[in-house]
């Protein structure tokens, strides 16, 4: 049964999550943010300005009430105060001119509170009897009703008591302006709000973009390290991300660190071992004998394990380490002029040739293990002459920078089947040469833990071509 | 020739020193760094088999000191770390040649030899004066093509007068040589081993230079 796991689904989510830009997420929310703030501003202005423009219409009403109620009672000279409490004349109101004008959205009524149609009304009415809401055992209330243009009108009502007659009185006005004015109001704020609210995302931008910038900086210099541009991270960066880089120096130093161990103690341990494997082997060739031959190919054995595996350690212990790279002139010529003194009696005449400055993005120590085997084995087999080249790859298919060194010698060369053999673990074609077997095994697996490749050709001046490729540190 | 051995595990040192003492040399011998320090820098040797992991002081201080100091043998560094960053370091710092451990004890013979051969400017390892013929690789010694049973002690000097030919060489050198340290050096066995010499390869191939010494074959301009 084919079983599907979470994690393979859970892959390009997560990706996505990774690939999700931080300073896309502080726009967005600082966005979402002020949107929802902008907007809760605008409603309350608008809702504070209608309350306070409606209490500002209704004392308008509320005037036009008591100066109706002081035209409804006789205010004549000499009246008493007992007659005027009995007395209720007939007002000829007209404290606004649109209270005259037929159906100029201005009204008032006087009605007995007992009785709904109306005693008094505005010349304005025209003879409607402006629906107002029962007013019931209340003092005054206020309302919106529909007028007698079918417009909406704001009513305020009060109830009055004259001579033990109850009455109320209503004053009314058309809203139209009002509301008008509210809108008018509301599009201002709205405008307002919208431009300060594109204002602050511009400014949220611009500080997201400043405030994430120390980041750029930090991502550059941990990639100049990355490529061996710099030892270390530039640590003066702002309070909240210093530490970030103290960590990250810190784990350079100590993946250094580790690497440096693991090799002093493989460094260590092959010193320990194969001192004592030359005495038993040496004493085993010199004694002579049955027991001396199984001891002394047995001690060949522990031999080879040993280079191997010692091989491996320090295989391992060079892995990721980050930040390294090197000139590879120095390293070469350095190689070339140590293998001409240690080749000198054989007369082999060795040249160098490099176009241009080329930087291998990896340990020194890993390109001279890897050229100073492929050199040494050629020398060991060439007649007379030894080629070494560097040069960078022009290849733009591929995205990453590589370079090939390229080590031709004259010596009696290999055939395609003892060139696959050859870099086969241990293998050694003839006995009678020095060495472990292991070099260019070594020069293999090396160059695969960079990413490189290495193989073996004919060689134009006769002998064996070793093509070693590595990668080279971007050009800036 | 007179070689020193420099290494610290004393199985190795000793097999060392046997075996270069079977190959008709004279040796000395050190196990710590100060010791095999003091002694190249005091004595003259043919060349010196220095191992680079040593107590008291590392081997590539000492061949630097030697270097720095103007001691100009051949040194062969015996080295278990044998990464080439090692060996160059080992040659940067002066070294003429290095043997990676574990080592079988004819390529390190085969190494001095060509050393101390090289030092002395010869290309081939068949040294010959006139009739006179040493091969340095089986120890032969013929004369006239017939060979010759030589003592190791009539050997190291007749492979110390070939190496050297057509200069004048003083009794203190050959002693110097010739002989480890502790040889009494105001004996007169050289005079001795000289006149047995010439009975065996013919009394004229070495010529005594009166108050000066001896030279093997025609004077060479110096």
């Amino acid at each position: 049964m084919k079983r599907v796991t979470n994690d393979a689904n859970a892959g390009p989510d997560r990706s996505a999550a990774r690939q999700r830009s931080l300073a896309a997420r502080l726009i967005f929310v600082a966005a979402v943010w002020s949107t929802i703030a902008l907007a809760l501003a605008g409603v309350v202005l608008v809702s504070r300005y209608e309350r306070a423009r409606e209490r500002d219409f209704d004392t308008q009403l509320e005037v036009h009430i008591k100066a109706l109620i002081a035209e409804m009672l006789d205010t004549s000279a000499g009246a008493s105060a007992a007659t005027v409490e009995a007395t209720v004349t007939e007002p000829n109101y007209r404290g606004d001119p649109r209270f005259s004008l037929p159906l100029s959205g201005w009204y008032w009524t006087v009605r007995r509170a007992d009785n709904p149609s109306i005693l008094y009304a505005s010349q304005s009415l025209v003879g409607d009897p402006l629906n107002t809401p029962p007013i019931g055992q209340d003092e005054a209330n206020a309302g919106f009703i529909i007028g007698p243009t079918g417009d909406e009108v704001r009513v305020l009502q009060q109830r009055i008591s004259i001579g033990g007659t109850d009455y109320v009185i209503a004053v009314g006005a058309a809203t139209a302006g009002f509301w008008a004015e509210i809108h008018e109001f509301a599009r201002l704020v709205a405008l307002t709000l919208i431009i300060v609210g594109l204002g602050l995302t511009l400014a949220i931008f611009l500080q997201v973009r400043i405030g994430l910038r120390p980041l750029a900086r930090l991502r550059a210099s941990l990639s100049a390290v990355r490529q061996g541009e710099a030892e270390r991270i530039d640590e003066a960066l702002p309070r909240e991300i210093a530490p970030l880089a103290v960590e990250l120096n810190a784990l350079i130093v100590s993946n250094k660190e580790i690497v440096e161990r693991a090799r002093t103690h493989v460094g260590n341990l092959a010193h320990g071992l194969k001192t004592p494997l030359s005495v038993i082997s040496n004493e085993a060739r010199a004694a002579g004998g049955p027991l001396a031959e199984k001891v002394s190919e047995q001690a060949a054995i522990m031999s080879t394990q040993v280079q191997h595996h010692l091989e491996r350690a320090r295989m391992a212990a060079q892995r990721r380490v980050i930040g390294v790279a090197c000139e590879t002139e120095p390293v070469l010529a350095r190689l070339i002029r140590a293998m001409g003194k240690i080749y000198q009696d054989k007369g082999v005449s060795l040249t160098f040739r490099q176009d241009g400055a080329i930087r291998f993005r990896g340990e020194s120590q890993d390109l001279e293990e890897m050229s100073g085997n492929l050199i040494d084995n050629a020398c060991k087999w060439a007649a007379s002459k030894v080629q070494v080249k560097v040069a960078m790859i022009e290849d733009p298919s591929t995205s990453r920078d590589m370079f090939l060194i390229t080590v031709e010698d004259d010596g009696p060369g290999l055939t395609p089947e003892q060139r696959a053999e050859a870099v086969k673990r241990g293998r050694r074609l003839d006995e009678t040469v020095p060495g472990t077997g292991l070099g260019l095994s070594i020069v293999a697996d090396l160059a695969a833990l960079y990413g490189g490749s290495f193989e073996l050709d004919g060689a134009a001046i006769g002998g064996l071509k070793a093509r070693l490729v590595l990668p080279a540190l971007r050009k800036e | 020739m007179r070689i020193l051995v420099v290494e610290d595990d004393t199985d190795l040192n000793r097999q060392l020193v046997t075996a270069l003492e079977e190959a008709g040399y004279v040796v000395d011998s050190a196990t710590d760094g100060e010791d095999g320090h003091f002694l190249g820098d005091t004595e003259p040797y043919d060349a010196v088999v220095l191992d680079l992991g040593l107590p008291t002081l590392d081997g590539l201080s000492i061949l630097e000191n030697w270097r720095r100091d103007g001691r100009t043998m051949p040194v062969l560094i015996l080295t278990a770390r044998d990464r080439w960053s090692d060996k160059v370091a080992g040659i940067d710092a002066g070294a003429d040649d290095y043997v990676a451990k574990p080592f079988h004890m004819e390529e390190v013979l085969a190494r001095v030899r060509a050393l101390v051969r090289r030092a002395a400017g010869h290309a081939s390892n068949e040294l010959t004066c006139g009739s006179v013929r040493l091969d340095l690789r089986s120890g032969r010694v013929t004369v006239d093509g017939s060979a010759v049973k030589l003592t190791s002690h009539e050997y190291r000097l007749l492979s110390y007068l070939l190496h050297h030919q057509g200069k004048v060489i003083s009794r203190t050198e050959l002693t110097e040589h010739l002989y480890d340290q502790d040889f009494d050096r105001d004996s007169n066995t050289v005079e001795v081993f000289v006149g047995r010499l010439r009975k065996k390869i013919g009394a004229d191939t070495i010529e005594t230079i009166r108050g000066l010494g001896y030279r093997l074959g025609e004077a060479r301009d110096e």
